[in-house]
This record gives structure tokens, C-alpha cells and sequence, in this order.
């Protein structure tokens, strides 16, 4: 643990002197990252504000980690040694603007996601994303990380919604990109660019979305499986039928599956019914939830991996990998008596591991699961880990052979390294 | 300047027959669809490997010379005009479908692929592939990439950025990379989708890795027509007001209906303005959102509805819109594309000086729009065998755009900047935004070889000042600032 020796007061009067407002404060106990307490933590109200702090940070040799909801600080490698400035987008949380009638909105980046879609649903529309911790993660955040959850199956991600943004470079210089129609080519796609960048190549100011109408109605069918065979046989059914479900959620090891259908009444319940029947055929034991029995059984569905000790691990396959890859996990963690948690998106294969046992055992078992996929056909990345164990294992894994231009860009946006030094993707 | 010893390399990579060097030959090569811009290659090559074209991006680097790529020629704003100096990499022998992969619903092509080819080849299975520019039956599958081609079916399922899972990239320093790849969510900075997009400006693609689609269940195509563009505006709002997102919605106006029906004769109905509107999904779904759909168009006066009942009936629907382009020269002898955007609601304001520019032109200014996403087409006519009626024409078609971006749209939705837009950039973004943009391209090709002179404007090409900059419409509605 690394304690702070310098006079803390003195930064932060130093940067509230450049504000010319008091946004900035000694850092506490309680925002550590990684064991590592801030020395100034900075809260800036506008966007010039944030501009003039990175200004200082790069002039001055500072460096500066961005927070939004602080939600996912732990997914990333733990700071190198100490940190100058910690960013906070908290005070940037409006919805700016939300043109329903064009279905977009543009948001500030410390708006939690709750935050704007409790303004968007006025006009029942909503930012098409549910990541977890929704009600505490802000946009910058979700985007920086190019967060989603279960209704990806329908919407997409966030670099599938955003279409326009602003950003400060690590320089202090703003700069736009995009705009706020949804169709647009002019330009570089900078959003795209600072989308899951991890906060390593600029501090994103505001984004503009294209949104989504809210669905008159909801069903979700929750099928419990004798085996994971026969559940991502049912997934495949599902595909085959052309059922189109905004989520498909398979969970392990006891093997189970939500298929979520929204639209307007009649047609959610068709569709549910009819993925009933498919799912008997699968030896399935299905029923058909609404209202507040699906909305439990949405939470429950998250929190077999978002509650409870171990570490917490993004899994992407092709399909075809989808369940030998489940069939190899589950033999593997039983063998080193690792308790482990999978949910997932079963139409996509991505996946959301928790792993809980012996750090040696979880390593091994990460490293010899990354020996399994090959760059480009799959990958592992740790997103919530215990020091000890970011230690034996890479965060990230395999990059592949585009690294070098990663971190030539890195180097472009970003020359004197002030912004999440490290924390980005591939190390950057 | 490419010397002999340079030719000599290039015929070496390859060959005799992959090597254009004819001044006639050379002709067919100096535009792409705009051919209003135009320009000879010092040559033209044609390779037919990714490594062929990893040798000749290598020696154009350590050479100093610059290098366009070049798929079908289709595009629309001169993206794949030849550098005079440099040499054309023509990728249209390069047409393998490399991987057919249904049970992980991704294919492989190389990038001469024609987009429809790659429908064509999973069809049987159930499966398509989304994006539908007009051009899919001719353009290649890396003039997509390069462009990020959109399509009348993007309101639903997004461009070409949102279905393309890997590409292999020779670098403008002949490095090969692999971005993405076949599972998602590759670690890394989304550098495919930087790449997808830039104009062929950050390297060249030898390899494309596409998501497929499953056919929906049920696809229904409905015509309508209106007396006043207004009425079908107000038709598709109210769609989209009552949460319906179709598989798309298109508006045509009387020129283009015209035009159309002299060249394809769809049958469609003499009219102010006619809607194409699409919907896609289960057929429970579709059937009960078709009746919401018929109920707006009654509500707004909508009238000789057709609604397609089989497929042969919606090509045809389809066939009228997408030919709505070529058509114009049935009622025009030329005509200038232009490819603005707008937020959907401001299309009766920015439709109003239209006809207004229309007027004290004298030009015809036919509209098709993607109603769904606010890409609007107007296709200004002129007469190139009538004195000053191209540059005319031009300038009207530029006004245009200033009209767009009041609204607070954007200079291009998916033909792109190219060569024909470059000089109108700082019009829609400040000099920081510019500056920042060109980090990217820093970043990929130091030495600037790589398709120059297109998408970033530079003194030298728009003139030592560039343009004004002018505030956003939300900037100026203090809804962002700049700072």
C-alpha cells in the first residue's frame, strides 16, 4: 500500500486555483483504488472544467484515473504506484438533450444509466442497455468499458447504440465526433474509438445515443435443463425457429435459462408460449413470468455472479465453442474444487464467469482456458480480481498482432501518458 | 515519381497480367461513381492475394509512393480517386469466399466479394447478410468496409460497422494485422471500428469476417402514397411515436416516383410523396404491428395502398426504390447525388428550401430519404451540354448541405467525404475536432500514402483558410460547449 507524502492541501488548492472553483479535495481513505489513495480528487461541474484539469495533469507531469459510478475500478490492472488525480465525472450528470421524436439523446458522461432512463421513459424511450449495476454505473462508465447485459441479445452494446461524442483529450483540447443523427459517415468514428478504450485515450465529456422505444410488454419463459447440452440445444432451437427474444440467458451449473420476449401484449405472450414448447422438447420444465416474478427472476439471474467472493471473468466463444467450452469449465473447476458461477448470452457467447477457490488453481485454470482460444476465436479477460491473483494472470490476454497500432494510438492521443496510465486495454 | 526500376518491382509482385500500365486501360480506373472527379493512376494493380497486396503496400512505402484502393468503383464521393502519382490497388480479383460458417452464423470473404454474393451464398440456408446499399448487386464488400455502407434496412439492423466481426488490414506500412475476429468482444481498442469507415485512408483490407442473419419469419412491404410530402413526414413520426421500429421506412417524392416509373415501371401511384415502409419478425408480430402501421397511414390520408403479398411484389416495391438513382437519367440527361442527413422532424423545414433552392435554380431536385434514419438524397438535375449548369448544379448541391447541417445533421450518411466533401469538413467540425481526427491518422500512416487527400481537409487541397466553423445547433442551444 502506498501512502501519499505529498502536501495534498497544496494540489488541491492548486487545481481548484485553475477551476476557479472548489472541485477539488485531498483524497480520503475511502477512494482508494487498488489499495492506492489519490492524492487531489477532483470533481469538476462542466466539461470546461475537466479540459483545464487535464491540462494541468499533462503539463505537469500528473496523472489523472477517471471514475464514473466506480463500478468497475477493480476491472482493470491496479495503478502502477501512486495516483495523482482522481477524475470524477459525478458532477457532469445531466440528460442534455433527448430529441424523442428522432429517438436519441445526448447525456452527460456521470449520468447513471438509471439517471437517464428514468428521464427517457417520460417519452417512453430508453438508452438500450443493462449492464450490471445500472443504477449505479454512469454512461462515461458503461462506454469506457463497453458495458451490457442481458438484453445485448437485442440491442446490442454500447458502441452498437452510440453515435455521437464529446471528449477532452489528455491535452485539455475538446474535440467532437459524430453527431446527433444516427446515420452519419463524416469523419473518423472517434466514439467508436474511445468506446471500451478504458478511459486510456481521453476523458469522455457527454454521447449521444440512439435510443429505443419501451416495449408495451414483457414475458420471460425461465426453463430449468437436466444438462447443459440439452440448454444450448435449446438455444439453438430457438435461433433455427427465428424466435427473436431480446435476451437469452443461460446459467450454470445448475442449468437453467431465461428467454425474454417484449413487444406489444399479444405478441410477447405468443412468443413465450411458443418457446415453451420448445423447450419441453428439450426435457425442459418451463414457465412464463411477468411483471414483478420477472423482474426477480432477472435479479436472481445476475446476482449468481455478481454477488459473492471470487473473481469475476468477461468469456467469449463462437458459438459452436459454446458448449464444449462449458462442458471443459465445469470438469475443470470441479477437478481443482473451484466453485464457479456462469450466466451468459447464449445467442452470442459471451459470458460472465465468477470463480471462487484456491488463487493457484484459479490461475491455472484461466491460463490453461486462454490455451483453449486462440486470438480472434475467443477470449478470457478478468474484470474483477484479487491482487494476488492479477499477479499470476494477465488481465487482459492475448491482444494479437494489433497491439503495436493500439499503442501507437495510445502514444497519438495520449504522448505524455497522464491519462489511466496502464489501465487499458492490452496495458496501454 | 515512380521510376522504372518501381514498375519493374511492381510487375515482379504481380505479374505482367496484374499490372496496368496503357493509358487506355487506364481510363476505366480514373473515377469511381462520381464522375465528376477524375484522375489517372501512374498505374494499376490487380492483385489476387492478400500477400501480393502486402508486397505492393511495402513498396510503395519504402518508395515513398502513395496507393488508393480500389473495389467495384461504386462509390459516391470520389473515395477511390487515383493519387496521379501513386498507384491504384484494384482489389477486384480478390473475390473468394473464403469461410462459410453457418453453425457460428459468420462468413469469410476476401474483399472483392460483391455484397449480394454473400446473401446469395447462404441463402439456402436461412441466413442473409443485413446491410443493402442500393449499388448491392455491383459493390464490393471492401467498398462497404471502406465507406461503412448503410442500406434501406439500417433503421433496424445497422451499417455495415455493426455486422463486420473481423478484418485482416495490410497497414499503409505494409504490416498485416487482424482486428476483431470470429468470437466478439476481442480485448483491445476498437480499432475495426475506426477502420471501418475511414475511406481506405488507415490501410487495406485483404480479408473480411461478416456476422450473418437468420431470415425472419415473416417480411411485410407496404406502399403508400401521400398528397404532400408533409402528410407522409408526419406518417412516419407518428410510426415511430407509437414504438415501432420497422425494417425501414423510405420516402420518395414526385420527381423520383417519376423517374422511377419511367425507368422500372414499379407501379407506383402518381403522387406527391409515397411511403415504403417494412416490417420484419415473427409473423404474429408482424401481422399485429402491420395493422398499426395501415392505421397511420389512413390517420395521415394516405391512399392507393399496395401491400406486397409475396416476394415477387416487394422486389418490385424495392425494385422502384432502389433504381430511383440510375432513374433520374431517364428524366434528367445528368444529375449530382448529394447524401445529407438530418434529424427525421426537421425534414418538412429542410424539404421547404429545397424546393425554395429549387426555385431560384431552376435545377430539378428530385428527394428519396430514408425516412427511419434522416438520410436524405436529393438528386439535383442538370444539363452538362448547357454552359454552367454542372457547376450550377454543384453549388446548388452544396447549399444543400449547409441546410443539413443547420438542422444539425451531417455532411454525409453513407456515401462518405471522399475526394467531393473533404473542403466542406470544417464546416461541420471545429479545427480541435479536425486535429484530433488526424491523430488516427498519424497514428496508422505517418508518412501520409495511404489514399491521400481524401476525408481531412488540409490547406493545400481547401486553401490556406479553411472554412468558417460554425457553432453546433446544440451548441448554440447551450445544450454543449465548446472549450
Amino acid at each position: 500500500m502506498v501512502t501519499p507524502a505529498l502536501p495534498h492541501e497544496n494540489l488541491a488548492a492548486e487545481v481548484n486555483a485553475r477551476i476557479g472553483a472548489p472541485a477539488a479535495r485531498p483524497g480520503r481513505d475511502a477512494d482508494r483504488i487498488d489499495g492506492v489513495i489519490p492524492v487531489v480528487v477532483v470533481e469538476p461541474l462542466t466539461p470546461e472544467a475537466v479540459a483545464i484539469v487535464l491540462g494541468w495533469a499533462s503539463e505537469t507531469g500528473r496523472t489523472v484515473l477517471t471514475r464514473g459510478g466506480g463500478t468497475k475500478l477493480a476491472r482493470i490492472p491496479a495503478p502502477v504506484s501512486t495516483v495523482d488525480v482522481l477524475l470524477s465525472t459525478r458532477g457532469l450528470n445531466t440528460v442534455e438533450v433527448h430529441r424523442h421524436g428522432d429517438l436519441t439523446a445526448t447525456v452527460q458522461a456521470g449520468a447513471t444509466l438509471r439517471e437517464t432512463n428514468a428521464v427517457l421513459a417520460e417519452h417512453r424511450q430508453w438508452l438500450a442497455l443493462d449492464p450490471p449495476r445500472g443504477d449505479r454505473a454512469t454512461i462515461g462508465g458503461i462506454l469506457a468499458t463497453n458495458d451490457s447485459g442481458p438484453r445485448r441479445q437485442g440491442h446490442g452494446t454500447p458502441r452498437d447504440l452510440i453515435i455521437g461524442m464529446t471528449l477532452a483529450r489528455a491535452d485539455g483540447v475538446v474535440a467532437r465526433s459524430g453527431g446527433i443523427v444516427v446515420k452519419n459517415v463524416a469523419g473518423y468514428d472517434l466514439a467508436r474509438l474511445m468506446t471500451g478504450s478504458f478511459g486510456c485515450l481521453g476523458v469522455i465529456l457527454n454521447a449521444t445515443f440512439k435510443l429505443a422505444p419501451l416495449a408495451g410488454a414483457s414475458r420471460t419463459v425461465s426453463v430449468t435443463f437436466p444438462d447443459i447440452d440439452r440448454c444450448v440445444a435449446y438455444a439453438d432451437d430457438l435461433r433455427v425457429h427465428a424466435a427473436t427474444p431480446s435476451a437469452l440467458e443461460l446459467a450454470m451449473p445448475a442449468v437453467s435459462m431465461l428467454v425474454r420476449f417484449e413487444s406489444v401484449e399479444s405478441v410477447a405472450e405468443q412468443q413465450a408460449y411458443r418457446a415453451v414448447a420448445l423447450a419441453e422438447a428439450k426435457d425442459g420444465t418451463a414457465v412464463v413470468l411477468s411483471a414483478e416474478n420477472e423482474t426477480v427472476a432477472w435479479q436472481a439471474h445476475g446476482a449468481r455472479v455478481l454477488e459473492g467472493e471470487g473473481t469475476l471473468v468477461k468469456l467469449s466463444v463462437v458459438s459452436a465453442q459454446l458448449l464444449p467450452t462449458l462442458i471443459w469449465l465445469d470438469a475443470e473447476a470441479r477437478s481443482r474444487r473451484l466453485e464457479y458461477e456462469v450466466i451468459g448470452r447464449a445467442g452470442l457467447g459471451v459470458l460472465c464467469l465468477r470463480l471462487n477457490g484456491a488463487t493457484s488453481d484459479q490461475a491455472e485454470l484461466l491460463n490453461a482456458l486462454r490455451g483453449r482460444l486462440p486470438v480472434g476465436s475467443g477470449s478470457a479477460v478478468l474484470q474483477e480480481a484479487h491482487a494476488d491473483l492479477k499477479a499470476l494472470v494477465d488481465v487482459w490476454g492475448p491482444i494479437g498482432d494489433g497491439l503495436r497500432m493500439m499503442q501507437e494510438v495510445k502514444r497519438q492521443f495520449d504522448p505524455t501518458a497522464t491519462l489511466n496510465p496502464g489501465r487499458g486495454p492490452g496495458g496501454l | 515519381m515512380m521510376t522504372t526500376e518501381f514498375l519493374v518491382e511492381l510487375e515482379g509482385i504481380v505479374g505482367a497480367d496484374g499490372l496496368v500500365r496503357d493509358e487506355g486501360e487506364l481510363i476505366t480506373y480514373e473515377s469511381d461513381g462520381l464522375v465528376s472527379h477524375r484522375s489517372r493512376p501512374g498505374a494499376a494493380v490487380l492483385p489476387k492475394t492478400a500477400e501480393q497486396v502486402q508486397a505492393v503496400v511495402r513498396l510503395c512505402h519504402r518508395t515513398g509512393i502513395p496507393f488508393v484502393a480500389r473495389g467495384q468503383g461504386t462509390g459516391l464521393s470520389g473515395g477511390a480517386l487515383p493519387h496521379p502519382d501513386g498507384v491504384l490497388i484494384v482489389m477486384t480479383r480478390m473475390t473468394r469466399v473464403l469461410d462459410v460458417d453457418i453453425p457460428n452464423q459468420r462468413i469469410t470473404v476476401e474483399p472483392g466479394v460483391v455484397n449480394l454474393e454473400v446473401t446469395r451464398r447462404v441463402a439456402s440456408d436461412g441466413y442473409y447478410y443485413a446491410p443493402d446499399p442500393s449499388s448491392q448487386v455491383v459493390c464490393s464488400i471492401g467498398g462497404n468496409v471502406a465507406e461503412n455502407s448503410g442500406g434501406a434496412h439500417c433503421l433496424k439492423y445497422g451499417f455495415t460497422v455493426h455486422h463486420v466481426l473481423g478484418l485482416e488490414v495490410v497497414l499503409p506500412d505494409g504490416e498485416m494485422v487482424h482486428l476483431g475476429g470470429e468470437a466478439l468482444d476481442a480485448p483491445g481498442l476498437d480499432l475495426l471500428g475506426v477502420v471501418v469507415g475511414s475511406e481506405g485512408t488507415l490501410g487495406v483490407v485483404t480479408k473480411v469476417t461478416l456476422r450473418l442473419l437468420r431470415r425472419p419469419e415473416s417480411v411485410r412491404t407496404l406502399l403508400a402514397a401521400f398528397d404532400s410530402t408533409d402528410a407522409a413526414g408526419n406518417a412516419v413520426s407518428d410510426v415511430i411515436a407509437a414504438g415501432i421500429i420497422p425494417a425501414a421506412i423510405e420516402m420518395m417524392d414526385r420527381t423520383t416516383i417519376r423517374a422511377a416509373e419511367a425507368a422500372v415501371q414499379p407501379g407506383f401511384p402518381d403522387a406527391e410523396a409515397v411511403l415504403i415502409v417494412e416490417l420484419d419478425g415473427s409473423q404474429n408480430e408482424v401481422e399485429t404491428l402491420f395493422e398499426q402501421i395501415e392505421a397511420v397511414c389512413a390517420k395521415n390520408h394516405g391512399w392507393g395502398v399496395q401491400v406486397a403479398r409475396d416476394d415477387a411484389q416487394r422486389g418490385r416495391i424495392w425494385m422502384g426504390r432502389k433504381a430511383a438513382f440510375a432513374a433520374m437519367g431517364r428524366v434528367s440527361p445528368n444529375y449530382y447525388v448529394q447524401d445529407g442527413v438530418i434529424p427525421r422532424g426537421t425534414l418538412p423545414e429542410v424539404l421547404r428550401r429545397i424546393r425554395g433552392l429549387e426555385q431560384r435554380s431552376g435545377l430539378t431536385i428530385g428527394n428519396v430519404f430514408h425516412a427511419g434514419d434522416g438520410n436524405l438524397h436529393p438528386l439535383v438535375c442538370y444539363d452538362d451540354a448547357v454552359e454552367g449548369q454542372a457547376e450550377l448544379a454543384e453549388q446548388a448541391a452544396s447549399e444543400i448541405l449547409t441546410y443539413c447541417l443547420d438542422v444539425g445533421g451531417s455532411l454525409t450518411g453513407e456515401h462518405g467525404i471522399g475526394a467531393d466533401k473533404v473542403c466542406h469538413m470544417p464546416k461541420m467540425f471545429s479545427e480541435d475536432d479536425l486535429a484530433t481526427m488526424q491523430l488516427v491518422r498519424a497514428a496508422f500512416d505517418p508518412l501520409g500514402l495511404c489514399n491521400p487527400d481524401k476525408l481531412l481537409p488540409t490547406p493545400r487541397l481547401c486553401g490556406e483558410v479553411p472554412g468558417p466553423y460554425r457553432a453546433h445547433p446544440i451548441e448554440v442551444a447551450g445544450l454543449a460547449q465548446r472549450v
